[in-house]
């Protein structure tokens, strides 16, 4: 894999062409730390000092910094990114989509309703609804009233982590329209605290910022 | 099921070990054993084996056989062993205190009771040996945490090759000269496999992951702490193998026991510099009473640490290395022990009466089973106890320690009261105590409701 570098006119920006797809539609900018949590090679590129901004399109990351010099952000941030690539793991957790690509509007409220429904789900160590804790990376509803969630669990090999698969899986089966739930585990990308909400942040007292 | 299941009989394990601290602790504070008694005395004996085999090693066990699986994310090997392993441990245990009492005078049956004791022991463990190693042995490579926990295991192989020659030495089944050479000069190779093998680096390598999970802080693994395990392993390795070689070859043990305490040492300030790591390194700033309360035990061992170096600077270590061993069992690994029962048990408790339930209907949050602010007076009169006890001891005033020793025992009763009232819900709010559908569990047995 080579990753190509692209001066832009603000010299405070550089764009990385990784020669592979970024965004498989539209664009996402991601303008501070908090926006992050939604894709796992963001909460990544910032945990290198300098990076402010970012913004990813097709096939192109464009990183911002606040301070310091490319010299030296250059080489660690491309080898963020040459990592997460070759690691094969998800650039965003959920698809971001424009408003007129998502399905229908009665789709949309149905994955807000399993949403609200999971948040009866609670992980017990930190006692905080797992869709908040960011333990939830993707909703997804199907024709015939099928609800696909990718869900992950903070510690690999938790005691509880039947017991929160089964209670995600109860959760989302409450929900009108819903006739089949398919609860899919996974631990790519790992979830990080970062990932959490910042109310949930602030309920459990965590500082926003910085990664593990 | 993916990685680790709810492991049924580890309750039972923690109930017995804590009947054997209360039954030590009574025991210190009537004035039974050291310093009452002298320190190879049959009362020593029966003291010292109730805390380091009925008191730690079978809550190590019961903690084992739930936190293996979390560690290497793979379920036990068996759940069927745990309960006839934890029959093996309390009668070969119960066997062993007959026989030192016979060997006092006291117990006057005319039975076997060393080789008996043995025989159960060296079953028992082996049941432990085999189960948790099968668990740890399909989950190759191990992560650093199971690592500790693999050299811990084999040193309890050690610390139980040594009891059962000593056991049959002193029972008369043998006098072959080599095995009356260990047991007149293998005492501290047995005390070190089992305090500092056995009972300490699993206990180091199960905090690495513990606190971690409960602190949210990153999970270390890196160059200082690989080196800190490479150390230890070092260290015991030098102690047990260069020990015995030594008293084989009749050389100074002194000499591979100064040599081996070097490695220790620097493994200990390594492990030491992880855990400020991870304390500084937390994402949860309010930390949970378990592990400030870990922290005063992991306070006592760099107490006992730096109590070693100063005792062996003045050459008074031999003197006083009782005290050392009481700060070591009761501030570092009791003291331990204590603080992550405290969260273990409701844990447990919670996965077991809440987790069939979730998604279903609201569940009370594991927080929820306990009042920190009702316990942390019992567990702060634990340590300021030992602390006291352990400075009795160095003073050499055997009433003062008996009073600490008494205060210790009120500190762990006041505890376990608080365990109780986890394993019964009695502190969980009426509205969300017990939801259709659940009960309130069994104090001994873990048992998954509305299967």
């Amino acid at each position: 894999m080579f990753i190509q570098t692209e001066a832009t006119p603000d010299p405070a920006s550089l764009k990385f062409l990784p020669g592979r797809q970024v965004m498989a539609h539209g664009t996402l900018q991601i303008s501070d730390r908090n926006a992050a949590a939604q894709s796992p090679l963001a909460v990544k590129l910032f945990n290198v000092d300098g990076v402010t901004a970012l913004s990813f399109g097709a096939d192109t990351i464009t990183i911002t910094k606040g301070g310091g010099d490319w010299q030296h952000l250059k080489p660690a941030l491309l080898g963020v990114i040459m990592e997460h690539f070759m690691s094969g793991a998800l650039i965003v957790l959920e698809p971001v989509r424009n408003t007129g690509e998502v399905g229908s509007t009665e789709e949309q409220a149905i994955v807000a309703a399993v949403k609200e429904a999971l948040r009866l789900v609670i992980d017990p160590e930190l006692g905080y609804n797992i869709v908040d804790l960011g333990l939830v990376y993707d909703v997804a509803i199907e024709d015939g009233g099928v609800a696909n969630i990718t869900m992950t669990t903070t510690t690999r090999g938790c005691p509880a982590t039947s017991y929160l698969k089964d209670g995600a899986r109860d959760a989302a089966w409450s929900v009108n329209g819903i006739e089949f739930v398919e609860v899919k585990l996974t631990y790519e990308p790992p979830w990080t605290p970062e990932m959490m909400s910042t109310e949930a942040k602030r309920h459990l007292g965590i500082s926003d910022g910085g990664g593990w | 099921m993916l990685g680790a299941r709810l492991s049924r009989w580890t309750m039972s394990y923690f109930a017995a070990a804590l009947i054997a601290l209360v039954a030590a602790e009574l025991l210190m504070a009537l004035g039974y054993g050291y310093p009452g008694a002298p320190v190879e005395s049959a009362e020593t004996l029966v003291l010292v084996h109730l805390v380091a085999l009925g008191w730690l090693s079978l809550l190590m066990c019961g903690a084992l056989f739930q936190f293996v699986p979390v560690l290497v994310a793979r379920p036990l090997y068996s759940d069927s062993l745990p309960l006839p392993t934890l029959a093996c441990l309390v009668a070969g245990l119960a066997t062993l205190l007959l026989g030192f009492l016979q060997m006092d005078g006291i117990v006057s049956i005319p039975f076997a009771f060393f080789p008996m004791a043995a025989a159960l022991l060296a079953i028992g463990f082996g049941l432990v040996l085999w189960n948790l190693g099968r668990t740890l042995w399909v989950a190759r490579p191990l992560p650093l945490p199971a690592r500790f926990v693999a050299v811990g295991l084999c040193s309890i192989a050690a610390t139980v090759t040594f009891g059962i020659i000593f056991t049959l030495v002193l029972g008369g089944v043998t006098d072959n000269p080599h095995l009356v050479d260990v047991v007149a000069s293998g005492v501290p190779l047995h005390a070190i496999a089992g305090l500092g093998g056995w009972l300490t680096f699993t206990a180091m390598g199960v905090t690495y992951r513990l606190l971690a999970m409960f602190m949210l802080a990153p999970e270390l693994g890196g160059p200082r702490s690989r080196t800190g395990f490479y150390c230890g392993t070092a260290a015991l390795a030098v102690a047990i193998v260069g020990g015995v070689t030594a008293i084989c070859l009749a050389a100074s043990v002194t000499l591979v026991l100064f040599a081996a305490g070097l490695l220790g040492l620097c493994a200990l300030l390594l492990y030491g510099a992880d855990i400020l790591h991870l304390y500084r390194a937390r994402k949860r700033r309010m930390i949970e009473l378990n592990s400030r309360m870990a922290a005063f035990a992991i306070a006592s061992l760099a107490a006992s640490v730096i109590l070693i170096v100063v005792l062996a600077g003045l050459g008074i270590l031999a003197q006083h290395v009782a005290a050392v061993v009481f700060l070591v069992a009761f501030g570092w690994l009791s003291g331990l022990a204590l603080a992550k029962l405290y969260k273990i048990a409701a844990f447990l408790t919670w996965l077991e009466c809440y987790g069939p339930v979730l998604g279903k209907m609201a569940t009370p949050r594991v927080q929820d089973l306990t009042v920190e602010r009702r316990a942390i007076g019992w567990f702060l009169l634990y340590f300021v106890a030992v602390w006291a006890a352990t400075a009795a001891l160095l003073l050499e005033m055997p009433v003062v320690f008996q009073i600490c020793a008494g205060l210790m025992l009120i500190a762990s009763l006041g505890i376990i009261v608080q365990l109780v009232r986890i394993r019964q819900l009695l502190d969980v709010s009426a509205t969300l105590r017990l939801p259709p559908g659940v009960r309130v569990p069994l104090l001994l047995r873990c048992s998954v409701q509305h299967d």
